[in-house]
């Protein structure tokens, strides 16, 4: 099942992809290399470290595509010896997203690419009308939270 | 673009470090991973040359605990300060929630000062971002250095901060200044998530 995922809708699109082409990993996020939505990773940091460097990867690889090409690279696949990684961009009325999966033995390039078309569609089909996200109300002395947090982190509590 | 997820009131913001070459950038992110317990942090990531400039970008996630209920994190990029990395700085500020500026304060460095917050500026405008409304910070470094080669506070301060944001003295290879800064920007960035100010 998915573990994590920011707005409810794209949990049933990445479940299904998770399920169909059986990849061990996989990752949803927003081009800032913000997480949208997870399954397989164990913890946050770690989730964080992936998202921030597949999104750079996704970037760079699409400004190499416009330099070589004229039109950016939208898809990248690197083979491994046990592991293979796919990433890939979808586009959304929420604007768009990079999907980076990992698979072994039990799934293949074809399959991940093949369930990735269904998965754009899916993911295309669930993602409702953007509407202004509410903002989180923080204590009005969360100033004072945030301080002790911080303090406690950098050992001076 | 702050990610707030109210299933599991989690909070995710993005910072970046912004200035020129040598300004010590990597440097404030090295400092605060060997002050924080492993438990709140994730790997540095360090995307170098092999002469240890930053190619792409550092990446250092880190877990502040709860404030208000939330479990926040918040990811710690630098930037390339290079000139001859224009590119790869906008790419890395896209999505920012709040940068930190650092500025070298030795007297030489003060036009690539200048000229690197015009960049920041010029960067932010190209991608819709007002440059006045976003959470930022300056912090001006290497202010351990002899005083004859340094500009004060207060001269960086009037050559640079003309917003007249929150500016801080520091040092980031021996740590003062770079925990005040960390604060500093976290409490510009949260209270504007709070505001609904966000992007």
């Amino acid at each position: 099942m998915i573990k994590a995922s920011v707005e409810p809708w794209i949990e049933a699109p990445l479940q299904q992809f998770v399920d169909d082409a059986g990849v061990v990993l996989a990752l949803l996020l927003h081009p800032s290399g913000q997480v949208m939505g997870q399954y397989g990773f164990t913890r946050a940091m770690d989730v964080m470290s992936a998202c921030a460097l597949a999104a750079a990867i996704h970037l760079s690889s699409s400004e190499l595509g416009m330099q070589l090409e004229g039109k950016p690279f939208t898809g990248l696949h690197h083979a491994g010896k046990d592991r293979q990684v796919f990433i890939a961009e979808t586009e959304t009325r929420r604007g768009p997203y990079i999907l980076l999966t990992v698979f072994d033995g039990e799934s293949s390039l074809g399959l991940v690419r093949m369930f990735f078309d269904e998965f754009r569609v899916n993911l295309a089909n669930a993602a409702p009308v953007p509407v202004p996200a509410p903002h989180p109300m923080l204590n009005e002395n969360f100033e004072r939270e945030l301080n002790r947090n911080l303090a406690v982190l950098f050992g001076r509590a | 673009m702050s990610l707030v997820n109210y299933q599991t009131r989690e909070i995710t913001s993005k910072i970046v470090y912004y200035g020129p070459g040598r300004s010590g950038k990597t440097t404030n992110l090295h400092t605060i991973y060997s002050q924080v317990p492993d438990d709140r942090k994730g790997k540095m990531v360090s995307l170098a040359t092999q002469t240890d400039r930053t190619l792409f970008f550092d990446f250092l996630p880190l877990d502040l605990g709860s404030i208000s209920g939330f479990t926040t994190r918040f990811q710690l990029y630098t930037v390339p300060g290079q000139v001859y990395y224009h590119a790869t700085r906008k790419l890395v500020l896209q999505g920012a929630d709040g940068v930190v500026f650092v500025a070298d304060s030795q007297a030489r460095q003060l036009q690539e000062n200048i000229e690197s917050f015009q960049d920041l500026h010029q960067n932010l405008s190209e991608q819709g971002v007002e440059p006045r409304g976003i959470p930022l910070v300056l912090q001006y470094n290497k202010q351990d250095l002899p005083p004859d080669l340094i500009l004060t506070t207060k001269e960086l301060s009037d050559a640079i901060n003309f917003r007249g944001v929150p500016e801080f003295p520091a040092d980031a290879l021996h740590g003062p200044g770079v925990f005040e800064t960390l604060r500093g920007i976290s409490e510009l960035v949260l209270k504007r998530l709070s505001a609904g100010a966000s992007r």
